[in-house]
């Protein structure tokens, strides 16, 4: 499926794969210790050809409308870990709930790099 | 997934076992290098041979690298330390550990090079190789002992894990004074041999 979908009294509301990629990227980027969304070589090529949203971050929308996200980070040198991805998944969830009302089922965060900030 | 491994393992073997059919037919001189000649011939007269014969062709690049994505895949996600949270999972490359590793270390001066490489093991503890270049005047008892203890300590912190961590360490090389003063010389001499190199400089 590659959209979510959502329908009101005048019409039917779909929410592209893409449009949650760019939300859950800038929710993830706004945590303090992250230093960027993206860090392996699919998210470098997309970056390279200005589609940095779309690739770097995995969607996946179940058939029975379930989101799960596969967010990959690059952290800033010196911060907790754990700490910095229970945070990113907390925040990218928020977002997604007050900004689509979509029920998230995973938000998975793969830790690519470590980088001075 | 696990359908499609055993499908493409038992492609691969078919294929094999076909290509050593094949030569061992040849070696029995069973088959006539006319034989495959005119094979080839009538192949390339008859189209839709041709045909059938491109297409096989496209099939077999597209499982050969359908096959190649999925072992490869799956290798880059065995290299990973992972731990679930009630949002989802996290999971950590193993090259990131690395890079960590490479910037803790940088806080020691006798340490002159570092390369780390870091293994998880099905048991769940992490094996830490620790491969260095120290400078002559380091203690290295003393140092391997710090630097196992700093590797540990700020491993625990960062990722917050409670598994084991074996750190090894391996002293490759000692670069003593001479060895330092020598470089420096060499980097001196290369640098006088540019022209112009000193021009614009404050």
């Amino acid at each position: 499926m590659e959209r979510e979908e959502s329908r009101t009294e005048l019409g039917t509301v779909r929410v592209h794969k893409n449009v949650i990629a760019s939300i859950a990227s800038l929710a993830a980027a706004e945590i303090e210790g992250v230093k960027r969304v993206g860090g392996d070589l699919k998210s470098g090529i997309a970056e390279f050809i200005g589609q940095k949203h779309r690739f770097a971050i995995g969607v996946e929308i179940s058939k029975n409308e379930e989101v799960k996200i596969e967010i990959p980070l690059v952290i800033k040198y010196g911060y907790n870990i754990p700490e910095i991805a229970g945070r990113v998944q907390e925040n990218v969830r928020n977002s997604l709930e007050k900004m689509t009302s979509l029920s998230i089922k995973d938000i998975n965060v793969n830790i690519k790099g470590i980088e001075r900030g | 997934m696990r359908f499609f491994t055993v499908l493409g393992i038992l492609f691969y073997a078919a294929v094999i076992i076909l290509a050593g059919v094949v030569l061992i037919v040849f070696s029995l001189n069973l088959l006539q290098p006319q034989d495959i000649i005119d094979l080839l011939i009538f192949t390339q007269n008859n189209i839709n041979s041709r045909v059938i014969l491109g297409l096989s062709g496209l099939l077999l690049i597209l499982i050969s690298f359908s096959f190649a994505q999925l072992i490869l895949g799956r290798f880059q996600r065995e290299k990973t330390i992972a731990f679930s949270t009630s949002s989802g999972e996290v999971s950590i490359s193993l090259s990131a550990v690395e890079d960590l590793i490479r910037r803790i270390t940088g806080v020691l001066p006798e340490i002159k090079e570092l390369r780390p490489d870091v293994i998880a093991t099905k048991k769940g503890a992490i094996v830490v190789d620790l491969r260095v270049v120290l400078k002559s005047e380091a203690n290295i008892p003393e140092l391997t002992a710090r630097l196992q203890e700093i590797t540990r300590n700020k491993l625990q912190e960062v990722l917050g894990i409670d598994e084991q961590i074996i750190i090894k360490i391996h002293v490759a090389k000692i670069i003593s004074r001479e060895d330092k003063e020598r470089k420096r010389k060499e980097q001196e001499s290369n640098d006088s041999a540019i022209p112009f190199s000193g021009y614009g400089r404050a």
